[in-house]
């Protein structure tokens, strides 16, 4: 065994304590580190993967059948830049009925001889191929749930003929929502032409659309009814995941600060508590570059402990947020890709060794004699003119002793205090946060606004017209917006699309307008943000929807605080152009102040029997995943900066043992000293928190944003503006509570000091 | 004082019985002894032979294994830690071979220091600090740090601060060990001043010539054992 290595592990085994500092704090921000990578690492990987494999389409289009033939539109796909084509395939938009369903869906069905072909490869994953007429094949993603068909369930079309199911199939291109043969496809009236491209280069928005403009040259004007990238579907794979990578980026950026800092400041003590040692491996023979490695290895051997455990937990904890971040792709068993842990385990161990360089160089440069000298001789004390300030104000002198002793050791505390900043930042940034995303599904949800939702007994389509009056004349009711959704489709888009048609008071009642203004006229529609940002649409354009009653034009006048993306907003008049029969059948109700809501609960089932009344939903389940990663992301943060505090006052509470022994044998009880090891570090923690919030509501100002155009929704400023003067005092004491918890181990160890043996040990 | 009148004099010091154990090593073994009022004891003996034990014991710096130690009245056996950091804060003063000042601070804030642990405010406690370094000669270097007073002045800065809450009883441990004869007499000099202004004392010590001269009595311990006990007539 090589000097230099029993000289390291005989360092490892003294300093135990710090050795499990390091490890600790090495492992909570690996942790951290790979499950932020691995998210983003992945957050387009398994939609790639399952996309290739099905040969999804790059580009899908809708033709009018009335415009342009199959000739053509096979011609125009010959352009060199084509890698393959699919088509052309007859399609229409057909509302099929099925048993037990009120309302007729519309959907997209598309006939096709097979699944197999050049582009979009449908996966059968459950019966077969529609061959026959009679026979359907609907697009289900297998591991998506709330299955609509199953095999042998009856549909029925228009014109009173019946389909039955024989295949469950998944689109990645979604480029239908059922397939019938093309004998079949004829009987029910196709309108339009579906291709399906594939292109040579597809990387970017600019390459589909220059692909889209090629394949579209021959063909007649206004024959395009519509399109849609895999761009936007690839997106909307990766939105979820997008929304965490944002925060966990930040958090894992921070915790890798910590973990620098406090490593830093664990070699520095070393080195400073190992002057003595220093002086003796030297006078032993060791050269200054054996000095060095002795102890780049002591903090090396932990460090590579901690980070191959974080490495595995990091694994672990990142499976689960990536199965639900991904769990609509149909891509099961998701994890971390290999070359993150790869990264975790050289680059984290790499950079705890770069920061314990510095404290390693000095001891490396530090002649013998001062070194063994310096472990012994009296030093003149630093900090000097605080210490004397500190001692004549009127402070108990336990107090006043502890805050001037980070003046001792000044790159010490500096290290120590821009742990507990990084604490406090994560720790506001996370309230910020947390309190951001209450805010916005209070907003989204209309927490406070309403109250009671009230149904049709006999489900969707079972209101009648009466039932808004009635509802308004039960005691109690303040404000009363009724709703009816009718299920509409996109021309050109094979989206479902709910158009929800509002009445009463939407003024108190309806969604926050973000921007714009709220839908008053017929033909006027609002949607969410992530509606716009999808179908690459803006307030003031016009697209058109279909719902039975043929193509009816709308135009955006708003953007409104809306969770569910297929769902457009209209006022009441325009019913007469979709859906003249319309009968509201969702009412949202405010009561009268005072009215207790379980006692109009049961007031309006009296009233009208025909009704049922109950609370509003609650929380997202997002939300609180994002709340639970949040607040366990923090929490983990806080210990690392509060192991860092404890790492801390250790080193300083054993480098003054003396002076404990010292001041116990003069009379300071053990809670004084505890008193003034807290100060002492408490002092640092108030200073922190106050440089910390600033840097945490900076931080929340970018995160909380980042993460809004991740997830392609749109905010109303009240969610961000959340840092009020209490939250702000509470968090003042954030750093304080972190320092304190850090601290207190060690001083109520120094407290125990015994005097004697301190005293007579010179 | 003469001896006959320290004899009628309540006892500051009462051990009886005392034994401290260290695992299998028995550091004191049934010292019993006492120190009246105004007396200068000095405990002497070869190393390891247990006076330092004996000093810790009495000073609440260390708990015996048995028997009892009660000084000015209060059995240290009922008192807890609380308790025995305030029974030092009021009774003891304490020397020690390596002054044990604190580096960041100057002479007058350490001397200071014993009183404003016990809530005496920092005018008050300065105020008396520096009469106290005036008494002893070293006011001039009241706002001088540790580092750069010199072993007699670090001494004489360490007896101020045992003296600043008028200890009943003043505990020196090898006060002259680390310091040239020649400061050494001046700290001598200065305990015996103390002595004779009624300040008891007892101090562990290898210096026979501090014995002689400070000490009206000598306690030898060997082996954890009172082994003779005599009394002097002092030198000066």
């Amino acid at each position: 065994m090589s000097a230099v290595w029993l000289a390291a592990r005989a360092a490892v085994r003294r300093r135990r304590l710090q050795t499990a500092v390091v490890g600790i704090v090495v492992g909570v921000s690996t942790t951290m580190i790979v499950v932020a990578l691995g998210l983003l690492a992945v957050s387009s990987g398994p939609f790639d993967q399952a996309y290739a494999r099905q040969l999804g389409a790059h580009l899908a289009v809708t033709y009018d059948r009335a415009k342009a033939t199959d000739a053509q539109l096979t011609a125009a796909a010959g352009w060199s830049g084509v890698e393959a084509v699919a088509g052309p395939f007859p399609q229409a938009t057909v509302e099929l009925g099925a048993l037990g369903r009120p309302r007729a869906q519309p959907l997209t069905v598309v006939g096709r001889a097979d699944p197999e072909g050049p582009v979009d490869r449908l996966n059968v994953w459950d019966g077969r191929w529609a061959t026959a007429p009679g026979e359907i094949v609907v697009n289900q993603n297998p591991v998506g749930q709330g299955f609509f068909f199953r095999i042998g369930d009856q549909v029925t079309t228009p014109e009173g003929g019946t389909l039955t199911v024989v295949g469950r199939a998944f689109s990645m291109s979604r480029s239908a929502d059922a397939w019938v043969s093309p004998e079949q496809m004829a009987t029910l009236g196709p309108t339009a032409t579906q291709m399906l491209y594939r292109f040579a280069a597809a990387g970017t928005t600019a390459q589909v659309e220059a692909g889209q403009a090629e394949v579209t040259k021959g063909v007649p004007a206004q024959a395009r009814l519509g399109s849609t990238s895999y761009l936007v579907l690839r997106n909307e794979a990766a939105r979820e995941a997008a929304t965490y990578v944002t925060f966990l980026v930040a958090f894992g950026l921070l915790g890798l600060a910590v973990a620098i800092l406090i490593v830093a400041n664990v070699v520095s003590g070393a080195v400073v508590a190992g002057f003595r040692h220093i002086g003796v491996l030297k006078a032993l023979g060791f050269t200054p570059t054996q000095v060095l490695v002795v102890y780049l290895t002591m903090v090396s051997v932990p460090a590579v402990a901690g980070c191959a455990l974080g490495t595995v937990l990091g694994n672990v904890l990142a499976r689960p947020l990536l199965s639900q971040a991904f769990r609509n792709l149909g891509s099961a068993g998701i994890g971390v890709p290999a070359w993150v842990s790869v990264a975790a385990l050289l680059g984290v161990p790499l950079m705890v060794a770069l920061s314990a360089l510095v404290p390693a160089l000095r001891a490396r440069r530090l002649p013998a004699a001062e070194a063994i000298s310096a472990g012994s001789a009296q030093h003149a004390g630093r900090g000097l003119r605080a210490q004397r300030w500190l001692s004549g104000t009127r402070l108990p002198r336990a107090v006043s002793l502890g805050l001037g002793l980070p003046f001792a050791r000044p790159a010490r505390s500096a290290l120590t205090m821009a742990a507990v900043v990084l604490g406090v930042t994560s720790v506001t940034l996370a309230i910020g946060l947390g309190d951001s995303l209450n805010r916005y599904q209070r907003a989204e949800a209309r927490s406070g606004a309403v109250q009671v939702e009230v149904f049709p007994a006999g489900g969707p389509r079972g209101g009648s017209p009466g039932d808004e009056a009635l509802l308004r004349s039960v005691p109690g009711t303040r404000y009363v917006l009724g709703s009816a959704d009718v299920p509409v489709r996109q021309v050109g888009n094979n989206e479902q699309t709910m158009l929800r048609l509002y009445k009463g008071d939407t003024g108190p009642l309806g969604q926050q307008v973000l921007d714009g203004r709220w839908p008053s006229g017929p033909g006027e529609v609002a949607v969410a943000k992530r509606f716009l940002v999808q179908r690459g649409l803006s307030i003031g354009d016009t697209f058109t929807i279909e719902a039975g009653q043929g193509p009816v034009p709308v135009r955006i006048v708003g953007m409104v605080l809306y969770n569910e993306t297929e769902t457009i907003v209209a006022d009441w008049s325009t019913a007469a152009l979709v859906a003249p029969d319309a009968v509201l059948d969702r009412f949202e109700v405010q009561l009268a102040e005072g009215t207790d809501p379980q006692a109009y609960m049961a007031e309006v089932t009296k009233a009208a029997p025909n009704l049922v009344a109950v609370p509003p939903e609650g929380a997202e389940q997002f939300v609180w995943i994002v709340l639970v990663t949040v607040t366990l992301l923090t929490l983990m943060l806080a210990v690392v900066a509060a192991l860092g505090v404890f790492n801390t006052a250790v080193l300083s509470t054993r480098e003054r043992r003396r002076d404990l022994g010292m001041l116990k044998s003069i009379g300071m009880t053990p809670g004084q000293v505890v008193v003034m090891v807290v100060t002492s570090m408490a002092a640092l923690g108030a200073l922190g928190g106050l440089l910390g919030i600033p840097i945490g509501v900076a931080a929340h100002r970018v995160v909380l944003p980042a993460m809004a155009d991740a997830a392609q929704v749109g905010f109303p400023a009240s969610v961000l503006d959340v840092y009020k003067l209490p939250i702000l005092a509470l968090l003042a004491l954030a750093g304080v509570a972190i320092a304190a918890v850090g601290a207190l181990m060690p001083a109520r160890s120094a407290a125990r000091v015994t005097i004697a043996e301190v005293l007579h040990n010179e | 004082m003469t001896m006959s009148d320290e004899a009628n004099e309540p006892a500051v010091v009462q051990l009886s019985g005392v034994r401290k154990e260290y695992g299998d090593a028995i550091a004191l073994d049934g010292v019993s002894l006492e120190v009246r009022a105004g007396e200068a004891v000095a405990v002497m003996g070869p190393s390891g032979s247990g006076k330092s034990t004996l000093l810790n014991v009495i000073a609440g710096l260390d708990r015996p294994t048995g028997g009892s130690v009660v000084v000015h009245g209060d059995d240290l056996g009922r008192l807890d830690e609380k308790g025995l950091a305030l029974f030092r804060r009021r009774r003891i003063g304490m020397i020690f071979q390596f002054f044990n000042l604190i580096d960041d601070l100057p002479a007058l804030d350490n001397v200071a220091l014993a009183a404003q642990l016990a809530g005496v405010a920092a005018p008050h406690a300065r105020r008396r600090a520096l009469e106290l370094l005036d008494e002893l000669g070293i006011a001039g270097r009241r706002n001088t740090y540790p580092a750069q007073l010199s072993g007699g002045e670090r001494q004489r800065v360490a007896v101020a601060r045992a003296l600043m809450n008028r200890p009943a009883l003043l505990l020196a441990d090898e006060p002259t060990g680390a310091l040239d004869s020649r400061v050494g007499e001046q700290v001598m000099d200065l305990l015996l001043d103390l002595n004779q202004i009624g300040q008891t004392l007892l101090m562990v010590t290898h210096d026979e010539r501090l014995a002689t001269r400070c000490a009206s009595r000598v306690i030898e311990i060997v082996d954890g054992r009172v082994a003779r006990e005599r009394t002097l007539e002092r030198t000066s």
